[in-house]
């Protein structure tokens, strides 16, 4: 799943993230497109609470490319 | 897990183009405080203030809607505890500035530019149509300065709102006055407890506003930290960058954050005044109004008032104009610094009208509640006053307010 968020600014970003990770099917990773970032230490923090691991990759200036997915032994909602 | 490319562990050093930006501003800045700094020593030391404010705001991410909204949103208490460990260093401050300023503060007048107000309904009123303003704006006041500084356009059209609501306030501000303003009280605790009993009142109550928002934390699920990766930073050049890329590469830790700003609040107050914004952008908002034929008549009862009220004319260079020029250059410069400068255009249209409606409802708040989240509570509550406390409730609610008004908006 993609979601691009780029151009939203708090709380667009992350409650965007946490509606699609809410959504996202059992196997799935979630990709996230962002370029706010207080966004990125945020998404990261909210995720791990949900039991998700977070890849951050820098993609441009101020842009990041997020791979989120659920760590082993937590299961889709 | 793969890691994220960390820059000091990079072997070779290639300057970015943001950097060589940011060092080009800073010579600029330096060389405007220089000459500012030759009329007049103290408009030096607010335009190096300023830049701090900015810089430290844009590092920490300092942002007061944040620290409110996060509360409700995600109960995340991350920003907030910042805040409150910045204003228990203001606290100590103040009150030792006070305490230098009015020995004896039992005689029924309030120490000077101490940011105690009147408790009336125009600050609740103002505190919640401010919480709501920030919340639908995204950003505070000082929030939008420093992120017009980091480029985000939304942030120009919430200031531009915010200049429009002190203009509208200033038509109005008379019937505040009159009806609420004039005759409420003021309370402020040295005059009864002493300095010592108010300081410790006001760290007291800071604590437990701590331990309440740990309370909240601790119903929004665990507190998931990752363990800190030791790095191969051995030599001594990567030990340089490494500090070089935490001071200004890195974002700060929200306390981190609260001390700086609250360190550079109690040297503004030791100079002249505590830090304060929203009353310098008033002057502007109604000079522009004056312009175009819509200035303001006389305000009643404003030099009554401390902190941050309704303003017109004053000269052209003042420690406000200067604390605010330098907040929006400071953020600017540090965002370079950090790489961090986009210039970003919301694709949804929506977001220009939330920025604009946030902001005339910030700025028409802030005017009757005499200041915004930095005059009437960063700068209010460790001015040993209950009007900070009663105006953070009122931002408590209304940022609670705006979170509703918000989820309707996709």
């Amino acid at each position: 799943m993609l979601l691009d968020v780029r151009g939203e600014t708090c709380p667009y970003p992350m409650q965007k993230t946490m509606d699609a990770l809410d959504r996202l099917p059992a196997g799935e990773e979630l990709e996230v497109l962002v370029d706010h970032p207080p966004a990125v230490e945020t998404i990261k923090w909210l995720a791990a609470r949900r039991g998700f691991a977070v890849d951050v990759e820098p993609i441009g200036t101020s842009e990041w490319r997020l791979r989120l997915r659920r760590k082993e032994g937590v299961v889709a909602r | 897990m793969a890691k994220p490319i960390v820059a000091f562990a990079q072997p070779a050093f290639r300057a970015h183009p943001q950097t060589l930006a940011g060092l080009l501003v800073l010579a600029a800045t330096a060389t405007v405080i220089l000459i500012v700094s030759r009329r007049d020593a103290e408009f030096g030391i607010f335009a190096a203030l300023g830049l701090g404010f900015g810089a430290a705001l844009q590092r920490s991410r300092f942002c007061f809607n944040a620290a409110f909204r996060d509360l409700w949103q995600f109960r995340s208490g991350r920003t907030m505890k910042g805040v409150i460990v910045g204003m228990s260093v203001v606290t100590a401050g103040f009150g030792i500035h006070m305490y230098t300023l009015l020995p004896n503060p039992s005689l029924g007048v309030v120490a000077p530019e101490a940011h105690a107000t009147p408790l009336s309904l125009a600050l609740i009123v103002g505190g919640l149509l401010f919480g709501i303003g920030m919340v639908v704006a995204g950003g505070c006041v000082s929030g939008s300065i420093y992120r017009m500084g980091e480029g985000y356009v939304a942030s120009w059209v919430s200031f531009a709102g915010i200049m429009g609501g002190l203009l509208l306030a200033a038509h109005t501000w008379n019937w505040w006055w009159e009806h609420f303003i004039r005759d409420a009280p003021v309370v402020w605790f040295p005059r009864y407890l002493g300095y010592g009993g108010a300081v410790a009142l006001t760290l007291a109550g800071l604590l437990g506003a701590y331990l309440l928002v740990l309370w909240i934390e601790s119903r929004g699920g665990p507190d998931i930290r990752e363990a800190a990766q030791p790095g191969p930073v051995e030599t001594f050049g990567a030990r340089v960058r490494a500090l070089v890329h935490a001071a200004v590469g890195r974002g700060w830790p929200a306390a981190v954050g609260g001390i700086v700003v609250g360190l550079l609040n109690i040297f503004s107050y030791d100079v002249h005044m505590p830090w304060r914004v929203v009353g310098e952008v008033s002057r502007w908002a109604t000079g522009l109004g004056g312009l175009v034929g819509v200035a303001p008549g006389p305000l009643l009862g404003t030099e009554e008032l401390a902190a941050c009220t309704l303003a017109v004319g004053g000269g052209l260079l003042t420690h406000g104009l200067l604390l605010n020029i330098g907040l929006f250059g400071g953020s600017f410069l540090a965002a370079l610094l950090a790489h961090e400068f986009k210039v970003r255009v919301p694709r949804n249209p929506v977001r220009y009208l939330q920025s604009l409606a946030g902001g005339v409802a910030m700025g028409y708040g802030a005017a009757i509640s005499l200041g915004c989240t930095v005059g009437a509570f960063f700068s209010a509550i460790p001015s040993l006053a209950l009007n900070g406390w009663v105006f953070a409730l009122a931002l408590a609610g209304g940022s609670f307010l705006g979170l509703q008004v918000i989820r309707r908006i996709p």
